[in-house]
């Protein structure tokens, strides 16, 4: 099982950024919300790319310190359904500011490893290859 | 290679290429996307990119619609990267804008 991990210093108080991470309102820092409801138990529903929706279940809500969701897509069939993922985003104090620790886990395992994800990794992958050196892996462009 | 490296030298078929990342989408909304580039020259760069083997085309109707040729995971991964960090932004600046209007009010 692979695991996205994210981090961002913001200046503000925990008590602050917790009650923007737990506030419904139609554009979250989530998406574009459906339904909100952050207690143990609480359903979310975010549209988060054109008619795409990603729904989950708030797991733990502790005051000024984290909260955890469970995450996926509410499509049948999806790689990544409903429920098959965990959120937990914590919150860590840091003098005057604190630092948002968002952990994704139980994302299905990548061809690819951590580090070389995506959208760089392909064009990393493409800059090797116009300046002339060799690709370590299959050669075979796009990935996968 | 050499078809696919032409492929994302150009700037417009690059950023084709970020609109079709992690959802499919019919060529009117790519063209949408850009201002002052005809319907015909987006198809050209469809075309392009299609023949590089970079998206796929399918057809639904009348409409073709393109994606980016890259395994599931990989566009999902990159998707999820990409929202996590775009969700954290805007917390970032709410949570900052909240901070500095409960200093005021304090101070």
């Amino acid at each position: 099982m692979a695991e996205l991990t994210r981090e961002v210093l913001i200046k503000a108080e925990p008590s602050t950024i917790f009650a923007l991470l737990i506030e419904p309102g139609m554009q979250s820092w989530l998406g574009t919300d459906v339904e909100f409801d952050p207690r143990p138990g609480g359903i979310y529903k975010v549209n988060v790319v054109g008619d795409h929706q990603a729904l989950g279940e708030f797991t733990e809500v502790v005051e000024n310190e984290k909260v955890v969701f469970t995450f996926g897509w509410n499509e049948p069939g999806h790689p990544i359904p409903a429920g098959s993922t965990k959120v937990a985003i914590t919150l860590i104090p840091e003098g005057d500011d604190t630092l948002v620790r968002l952990v994704h886990s139980g994302l299905p395992d990548d061809a690819i490893s951590d580090h070389e994800n995506g959208w760089q990794f392909f064009l990393d992958r493409l800059a090797t290859v116009a300046v002339g050196g060799e690709l370590v892996e299959s050669g075979e462009l796009p990935p996968g | 290679m050499d078809t696919a490296l032409k492929a994302i030298a150009d700037p417009k078929r690059r950023e084709i290429l970020r609109l079709v990342w992690s959802s499919e989408m019919p060529a009117s909304v790519i063209a949408s996307y850009f201002h002052g580039v005809t319907r015909s020259a987006i198809s050209q760069h469809l075309g392009v990119l299609r023949r590089a083997n970079l998206v796929r085309e399918r057809r639904d109707g009348h409409r073709r619609l393109y994606v980016a040729n890259v395994d599931e995971m990989t566009r999902l991964r990159t998707f999820l990267d990409q929202y996590w960090s775009g969700g954290l932004d805007r917390l970032r600046t709410a949570a900052e804008a909240a901070q500095r209007k409960k200093d005021n009010n304090n101070g």
